[in-house]
């Protein structure tokens, strides 16, 4: 393949691209990412490649296949342009139709259109869906124009041209002037401002610097970081480069989850295809500038989300965090100054070089800018990616994009920000997506996990799921984060099974406060927060399981005993084929009865009954 | 393991101790878990010391210092899988195989494993087998899966 | 020579050698900050947290390890504070109770104020200090011994948990530890979750020297340097 070797060729090589695509009168747009993926997208796109080569309109459609476009619930997705026509829940046999009816002829395919949940309607076009309306997809809008393991897609639609630009005409200096006035900050979490991170590794002594790229999404429910590396890894290559001329460095290091197989592979190919066109390597558009990239998988270790830690991963070793009395930016990787940021700060970074810094600062809240992508979960009747504008407040994204409770109740909280974050009550819920504003009500965007709870939820349980997920996370080497989190869970599950004591409320948040304080490191500094906030903002749920030993949201085990009612129950036995532990008897038609000693309340019985007749005391 | 394998793992890598933990991903990519040889085979190849590489395989969840089960279940029990019901995924494997999750069952065909997040949380409770996705799991699909694999062996089993 | 610059811990101006840790300049001069897993002339891990101080910067505080944080011209300390006493008390509480078998955790315990401890008794054989680590790979070179699994996996072993080749048996990682001093007599034991008599009539006359070295009764390899001169007839 022939070298990019000025922007000259860039450009022209682009533009060779854009002709030679303008044969296609209409573009399928299929959904390959993980969560499609589990849905059979593949064997979609085979049979509808297969159909169109049937059908011999090869040469005519293009097919698409893209990342992950957020809307996995409604997976395998496809979109057909012109029209913007959106089909979901798609499979293989669905083909032969969609080409035939909707390709050939134009004619809608009702039943696959999506059904708005809230109002009942079918939708013709992706813009129309509220879950879409709503939104500001700056990042994930990207995704479906490319596919991220052709490099050309991403050149098409002006990729690379942001770092020509950065090359020819900005000073490393400049650079950093953009992306502080435009009031980047960290998406991993922090809300550092990233500007400020550059401006300390592009200062610091010696020639030998880094770049690295956090994918590591080790905070569960959520997932920005898969979609957007494993849907449009170029964008991020590109951003990182941009910082790598900014700081002064000449490798970077993209640090990925090995549990998300599908980004690893996309990234590795992106590089492989930078590095053929010689956008990544020596010299590169013909500047002073040589760049490269390797990757590094994660061992699966939530405190490798610290920057310390995953450095000292990314060099072999154990994920341990250090004292960071001096900043990474400083003494990072191979105690090289390094700048570390997380893969959603790196893709926005072309874009601001692109449109400017006034652009990108004109969006968002006084001081949180841009956008941010949420992973909006739980108890919901929309769930998946949503990008929203700085500044929205959680009642438009609960409620407007994601539609309100999926059951119909009420909904309870909403847990952001994950095991650093904390719970809000629906009446905190006019407080916007903004870094410091949720961090004041004792919560934190952290890195955008959003996860909604109903009714059914416990939020004492909440507390002690979070901090068992912890205590298996903490390295272990600091006092207050391995022993702290230890004892707070130990009081957690003294509540959660009726042996709670009034004054543990107290001792958990003095033991919590102190846990804060005293940590070495982020996820211990950070761990109190599950308990904190639901213990501020739900005290009463607290205080039901230690005085009345009751869990008013039925989950609690040792709190609980189930019950068949025999009014609602059609002795259909669904329940005692379900249970495991052979605890639910009767004979054939007959209203089964639970045998109490044998019942490990498992509550399987209770999901598997169409009836909701399994009931809790 | 075999000699070969390990020989294609470490190639290019060796006498480079930054990349322990990719060599490592491989060998248990590879095999299934870390043994003992494997592990000295690579301080010695990687330049390493021994006791770096125990600390490093026993740190990341990623590995398994013990043979896992022929098909390994994997439930995620990540914050949104969680709220959906994950622990009972995990209640009706583990009551069905007769196994705690991280062991392997007497008969070396499962191992249940839970993991904090797949990133198919729109589509939770999400399980893996081996490498297939399974989505909007429930106990009862569950137990369907369960029963279809050991119905699998046991054919295998005739077969032979 | 070597460089010296000005510190100022808890209102004393000190001058002390570049490189120097914070918590080492002040017990140079007989400001003891309370600490458990420092070595003296070994790398610090910052992982008891006890010798934790207030580092003001730019007018705003910041609680740190003072083993980790490295004097610089100017720093203002406060290793004292009703802030950090009350922090460095939960931390020891949280040590006490996992390992009130051992006379050193007692020992700083009580020079950290706890009287009741809140959580249940655990007479764990192991509080890792990781003192014994660093000794044998620190000074001696050997890595025969190291932290082994995460969380509360976390223990110190050899590899694959058995005896290492490595190991020369010098003895020194169990003359560090110290989990090998006998306790005192006191009700150590689950469901009498409080220090011993003793340590309370000890603790009046510590509340009155607070920031001084008060010689506690670390045992044989265990002492901070300050005053050898008081270790050498040990009391029982």
């Amino acid at each position: 393949m022939n070298k990019i070797h000025s922007l000259d060729r860039l450009r022209n090589f682009r533009q060779g691209i854009i002709d030679q695509r303008k044969k296609f009168a209409a573009t399928m747009i299929i959904c390959g990412g993980t969560g499609c993926q589990a849905s059979r997208s593949k064997d979609v796109i085979e049979a509808i490649q297969n159909e169109l080569a049937s059908q011999g309109l090869t040469e005519k459609v293009h097919v698409r296949a893209t990342g992950c476009h957020g809307f996995c619930e409604q997976g395998p997705i496809l979109v057909i342009e012109p029209g913007n026509i959106f089909y979901c829940h798609l499979t293989p046999e669905d083909a032969q139709e969609i080409v035939s009816k909707t390709i050939q002829k134009n004619e809608i395919i009702e039943r696959l259109q999506y059904k708005d949940p809230v109002s009942g309607n079918r939708i013709l076009t992706e813009a129309e869906i509220p879950f879409y309306r709503a939104q500001n997809r700056l990042l994930l809008s990207m995704n479906r124009l490319v596919n991220p393991g052709d490099i050309e897609d991403y050149i098409a639609i002006g990729g690379y041209s942001a770092l020509g630009k950065t090359l020819a005409e900005l000073s490393p200096d400049a650079v950093i002037q953009e992306i502080t006035a435009a009031g980047l900050r960290g998406r991993g979490g922090g809300g550092f401002p990233t500007g400020k991170k550059w401006t300390e590794t592009r200062n610091a002594d010696g020639d030998e610097k880094y770049v690295i790229c956090n994918a590591d999404e080790g905070d569960p429910g959520a997932y920005m970081d898969r979609c957007v590396l494993e849907g449009n890894p170029h964008l991020v290559i590109e951003g990182m480069m941009i910082g790598a001329w900014a700081v002064g460095a000449f490798k970077g290091y993209i640090y990925v989850r090995n549990e998300y197989p599908l980004a690893v592979k996309n990234t590795r190919i992106a590089i492989q295809q930078a590095r053929d066109l010689g956008i990544l390597g020596e010299n590169i558009f013909g500047s002073s500038f040589s760049f490269d990239i390797e990757i590094a998988r994660g061992g699966g270790a939530f405190v490798c989300g610290e920057s310390t830690a995953l450095m000292a991963s990314i060099e072999g070793k154990v994920g341990e965090p250090r004292a960071k009395d001096v900043h990474t930016a400083v003494d990072g990787l191979w105690h090289k100054p390094t700048t570390l940021n997380n893969v959603e700060t790196w893709a926005n970074v072309p874009a601001i070089i692109h449109n400017g810094s006034a652009w990108f600062a004109a969006m968002g809240s006084k001081g949180s800018k841009g956008t941010k992508i949420l992973a909006l979960t739980g108890h919901i009747k929309n769930t998946g990616l949503v990008e929203v504008e700085m500044g929205t407040t959680l009642n438009s994204v609960v409620f407007d994009i994601g539609g309100g409770s999926s059951d119909g109740k009420a909904v309870k909280a909403v847990q952001t920000g994950g095991p650093s974050g904390g719970c809000l009550p629906v009446d905190k819920f006019h407080l916007p997506v903004d870094f410091d504003e949720l961090y004041a009500a004792g919560s934190m965007i952290g890195s955008g996990g959003f996860v909604v709870m109903g009714q059914n939820t416990c939020m004492v349980d909440v507390a002690k799921y979070f901090l068992t997920f912890l205590q298996d996370e903490s390295c272990g080497k600091c006092v207050p984060c391995r022993l702290g989190i230890d004892r707070m869970l130990e009081i957690v599950t003294d509540i959660t099974e009726g042996r709670g004591k009034p004054e543990q409320l107290d001792l958990l948040e003095e033991l919590g406060a102190t846990t804060s304080e005293t940590s070495l490191c982020g996820l211990g500094k950070t761990a109190a927060n599950p308990a904190l906030s639901t213990l501020r903002y739900f005290r009463e749920e607290y205080e039901a399981h230690i005085h009345n030993k009751k869990c008013p949201a039925g989950m609690c085990q040792a709190l609980i005993t189930y019950q068949i009612d025999s009014e609602t129950c059609t002795a259909c036995g669904a329940c005692m084929t379900a249970c495991p532990y052979k605890a639910i008897t009767g004979e054939k038609k007959q209203i089964p009865t639970i045998q109490l000693e044998l019942c490990q309340k498992c509550g399987i019985c209770r999901s598997e009954c169409k009836f909701e007749s399994i009931q809790v005391n | 393991m075999p000699q070969t394998t390990l020989d294609t793992i470490l190639d290019g890598r060796r006498s480079q101790p930054h990349q322990l933990i990719e060599v490592l991903q491989d060998v248990q990519a590879q095999n299934g878990y870390i043994s003992e040889e494997a592990m000295r085979a690579v301080s010695k190849e990687l330049g390493v010391t021994l006791l770096e590489v125990y600390r490093v395989a026993s740190f990341y969840k990623a590995f398994s210092l013990s043979p896992r089960g022929k098909n390994v279940i994997t439930v995620c029990t990540g914050t949104a899988c969680h709220v959906r019901g994950a622990k009972l995924l995990i209640n009706q494997a583990t009551a069905q195989i007769g196994v705690e999750t991280g062991k392997m069952s007497a008969d070396g065909l499962f191992t249940i494993e839970n993991v904090n997040c797949l990133g198919a949380c729109a589509l939770g409770p999400v399980v893996t087998t081996n490498t297939d996705y399974h989505h909007h799991m429930s106990p009862g699909k569950m137990r369907k899966l369960i029963k279809s694999y050991q119905k699998n062996n046991k054919e295998e089993a005739a077969n032979e | 020579m070597t460089e010296k610059v000005s510190v100022t811990i808890d209102g004393a101006i000190i001058r002390a050698p570049k490189g120097l840790s914070i918590l080492d300049a002040a017990l140079d001069h007989g400001i003891c900050i309370p600490h458990l897993c420092r070595v003296p002339a070994i790398s610090d891990l910052g992982a008891c947290r006890l010798c934790i101080v207030e580092h003001i910067q730019n007018g705003r505080s910041k609680v740190t390890t003072s083993c980790t944080l490295v004097v610089k011209e100017g720093m203002v300390i406060h290793s004292n504070t009703e802030k950090i006493k009350r922090l460095r008390r939960n931390i020891a509480e949280l040590l006490v109770a996992e390992a009130p078998n051992s006379r050193a955790v007692q020992d700083v315990a009580m020079r950290c104020g706890v009287k009741e401890v809140r959580y249940p008794f655990r007479n764990n054989n192991c509080i890792l200090c990781g003192r014994c680590v660093r000794i044998c790979t620190g000074r001696l070179g050997e890595k025969a011994i190291g932290f082994v699994g995460r969380g509360m996996d976390r223990r110190v072993v050899a590899p694959f948990d058995l005896k290492s080749k490595l190991c020369r048996e010098c003895g020194w990682c169990s003359d560090l530890c110290p989990m090998t001093m006998t306790p005192c007599g006191g009700p150590m034991h689950k469901g009498q979750e409080r220090l011993c008599t003793n340590c309370e009539s000890k603790q009046t006359s510590l509340d009155q020297m607070t920031g001084y070295c008060v010689a506690c009764y670390f045992g044989k390899g265990f002492q901070c340097e300050r005053h050898p001169e008081r270790f050498t007839g040990i009391e029982e």
